[in-house]
């Protein structure tokens, strides 16, 4: 071969699926399953981390791990899951999806797109990178200043958690602002705001959520960093800082940040429920007005992860009242799911699955939430394992499942081939059990007064079977995970069927082959309904008919 | 930024103004923020060092620099709609001269503040406040810079000017946080 044949032939590998031509990617697609596939291998280090703990934990007194690395394994498992794998599976269906289904042919600044994943990607490997160096952060995904103080916390670990969150809050910034610019813009003809698909409206709230509540964690880790690293005194008592003032900026992000983490998963279960119940969604502008709603009350109630503080009684009914009142707009989000499958013809395919366990996981880790927000209660059982029930409730239970029913459903969108399903099934019902060995005895465990973030226990408190039932729990989801894993790759093998609409969807994205090619669309689609596709393929039962008489 | 999308022909705003927008609304709430925190600091705790200064002459004119250069950059937009390019390319240099001497004298102030970031937890919001203020202006001369090299270029006429626009609307929003802080940190 001559040398032009050759750097011809290398061209053509780099031009469209060399591995280069990933690294230089700004389309919107490629861009989002790079954001899915790296959140997803942090998703299964952040599970190791989480099996670590539960072998500690499965006897008492037990010395598999020590203190210290206990501190630094829930530390990093908390941090991880959080901010290295909800927050981007959201932005990695955000990248792949809002484009396809507002009708555009990518976001508004794709190369801010790239920017923002690779600073998301960098900000994880260099948080990771603290094991390396002298070990990694320790004092819970909260860090608690002044804890996280050099006195106290003389490692390097809180310096590599305060850089690699600032730069996945600059990633999430620079992510939001294109997501709220991109639906401005870019709709389709005819798709005004009440006929946006609800995913791309629960990314646009988020977004939202998002600009308003990072620059709070950003402040309180600049005054952190600040303190550490050039000598001020900010939450430093003896020297006029406050030892309250990280709680509340950090909380002030902290619950709009739960918001921003189920949300997505919220639009995702949204979308997949009146597909597989053939029913357009029962409630649109409830939910809508309800996922408003959550947005603005989500930045009222920050203090009522603070309510062991000593805050005067206003302060306390407050906080106790509001947050109250917000479990009224996701109560009617439940309804809204349930009332799109009443009467619908139902098909329990693995998507669907998973929507459904969402949905009743999550309504029981928020009658969780719904407790803790009673102040008398709270103050018996935070920082016990009750709290950690309801976040995983909400986070695993919620956030996680929801995270599911969106792969299972558009995986053939993004691949044009269709996980198996039998394979899906198993993976859901071993994960929905696991899940729940795991964490309803923690409630349990948290009423019989079991403080959360210690490292082992002492026997005869009543503690031990349930500590050992969950780590058999813990098993079971790894289990389930592998065993998606494994359906992961021999679906990825087979030769691609390509079906361009293989659930009979509603929205736009089923109007593109599978994968869809670079440009998205050839011809703008334009819209007259919620629900374009099914217009199309029933004209004479048109949504739009209906929605404009 | 530039957007390599089509916008939709019915949108009116542009697409580059309403990311300004957003991004100065997520600026301001770091601002904000940081004013609530200095707020809330000093309710809490007495400062040992006197937190009004005698010498309000530094601060005071370097007030003045900010306020002429922004007029500077306002009369920029006015310019480029004439389709002046003379007027443009001076008022933007200009406008840009002046935040560096802005730059320059905030440094000799910190200099001469009688304060350190460890002074207490007042100093450490003294110099993250003007720190990141100085820092935003820093920004904002890139901005007017960048312009200013576009317009030697022949890219702005009396209907194509988004981009000075947008840095010059940049520019009234470090001014106007300028103001905040001045009061916030040296007169109340
Ligand atoms: C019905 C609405 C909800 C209410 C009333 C509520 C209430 C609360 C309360 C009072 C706490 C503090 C417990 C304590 O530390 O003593 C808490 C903690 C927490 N909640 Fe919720 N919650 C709700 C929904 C959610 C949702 C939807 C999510 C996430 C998807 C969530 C995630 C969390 C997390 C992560 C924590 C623990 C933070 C930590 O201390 O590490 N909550 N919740
Ligand atoms: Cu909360």
């Amino acid at each position: 071969m001559t040398a032009q044949a050759q750097s011809i032939s290398r061209k053509q590998t780099l031009g469209s699926s060399g591995l280069l031509s990933w690294i230089m990617t700004v389309d919107h697609k490629r861009i989002g399953i790079l954001y899915l596939v790296s959140a997803f291998i942090f998703f299964i280090i952040g599970g190791l981390e989480a099996l670590l703990m539960r072998i500690q934990l499965a006897k008492p007194d037990n010395t598999f791990l020590g203190a210290d690395t206990y501190n630094q394994v829930f530390t990093m498992h908390g941090t991880t899951m959080i901010f290295l794998v909800v927050m981007p599976l959201a932005a990695g269906f955000g990248n792949y999806l809002v484009p396809l289904l507002i009708g555009a042919r990518d976001m508004a600044f794709p190369k801010l797109n790239a920017l923002s994943y690779w600073t998301y990607l960098f900000g994880g490997i260099f948080m990771y990178s603290s094991f390396v160096y002298g070990g990694a952060p320790n004092d819970g995904w909260f860090s608690y200043a002044p804890l996280t103080e050099k006195m106290y916390s003389p490692t390097h670990g809180m310096d590599f958690w305060v850089m690699g969150i600032l730069l996945l809050g600059l990633a999430t910034t620079i992510g939001s602002i294109n997501f709220i610019v991109t639906i401005i813009q870019l709709r389709a003809p005819g798709m005004s705001l009440t006929k946006l698909p609800l995913f791309v409206w629960t990314t646009f709230v988020t977004s939202f959520l998002a600009v308003f509540s990072l620059p709070s964690l950003t402040t309180a880790i600049l005054l952190l960093l600040l303190d550490r690293q050039l000598g001020a005194h900010f939450y430093n008592t003896a020297q006029g800082g406050s030892a309250l003032l990280w709680q509340h900026l950090f909380w002030f992000f902290g619950h709009p940040e739960v918001y921003i983490l189920i949300l997505p998963a919220m639009g995702i279960v949204s979308m997949v429920i009146p597909v597989f119940s053939s029913k357009p969604l029962f409630g649109y502008a409830a939910i809508v007005f309800s996922t408003i709603a959550i947005g603005f009350l989500g930045f009222t109630v920050w203090a009522h992860h603070m309510f062991a503080t000593g805050m005067p009684t206003v302060s306390l009914l407050f906080f106790s009242a509001d947050s109250f009142l917000i479990g009224v707009p996701t109560g009617v989000k439940i309804f809204a799911w349930l009332g799109t499958m009443w009467r619908g013809k139902l098909r329990f395919m693995s998507p669907m699955l998973f929507a459904i366990g969402f949905v009743a996981l999550f309504l029981i880790g928020g009658l969780d939430g719904i407790h803790l927000a009673v102040v008398p209660v709270d103050w018996q059982i935070t920082d016990s394992y009750y709290v950690v029930a309801h976040i995983h409730y909400v986070l695993f239970g919620g956030a996680i499942f929801g995270i599911f029913s969106g792969i299972y459903f558009w995986f053939p969108k993004m691949t044009g081939r269709i996980l198996n399903e039998a394979l899906g099934k198993w993976h859901f019902w071993i994960m929905f059990i696991g899940m729940n060995l795991v964490f309803m005895p923690m409630h349990v465990l948290g009423l019989e007064g079991m403080p959360r973030r210690i490292y082992t226990y002492g026997p005869g408190r009543g503690w031990e079977i349930w500590n050992y039932v969950e780590t058999i729990g813990a098993f079971l989801i790894a289990t389930s995970i592998l065993i998606f894993i494994v359906n992961f790759f021999i679906t990825i093998l087979k030769a691609p069927q390509n079906d361009p609409d293989p659930w009979d969807g509603f929205t736009l994205e089923w109007t593109t082959s599978s994968p869809p090619p670079d440009y998205n669309f050839a011809e703008i689609p334009s819209v007259r309904s919620r629900r374009p596709l099914w217009d199309n393929k029933h004209p004479d039962l048109a949504d739009w008919k209906k929605e404009e008489a | 930024m530039t957007s390599s999308s089509v916008t939709h022909p019915a949108a009116r705003v542009s697409t580059g103004r309403i990311a300004l927008w957003i991004t100065l609304t997520t600026e301001s709430v770091f601002f904000v923020t940081l004013l609530v925190a200095y707020a809330a600091l000093r309710d809490e705790a007495d400062w040992s060092l006197p937190h009004t200064f005698t010498r309000l002459l530094i601060p005071a004119v370097n007030t003045t620099i900010l306020l002429v250069s922004a007029f500077m950059a306002g009369s920029a937009v006015r310019a480029v709609r004439h389709n002046d390019q003379t007027g443009l390319r001076n008022s933007l240099l200009r406008a840009l001269l002046l935040g560096l001497v802005f730059v320059a004298g905030q440094v000799f102030e910190f200099n001469h503040a009688g304060l350190s970031i460890d002074d207490q937890a007042f100093g450490g919001v003294f110099f993250t406040l003007m720190g990141f203020h100085a820092v935003h202006v820093l920004a904002g001369v890139v901005f007017l810079a960048l312009n200013l090299m576009r317009t030697n270029l022949g890219d702005f006429t009396s209907t194509h000017y988004e981009a000075v626009d947008l840095g010059v609307w940049f520019w009234y929003y470090v001014t106007l946080v300028w103001f905040v802080l001045f009061a916030a940190l040296y007169l109340l």
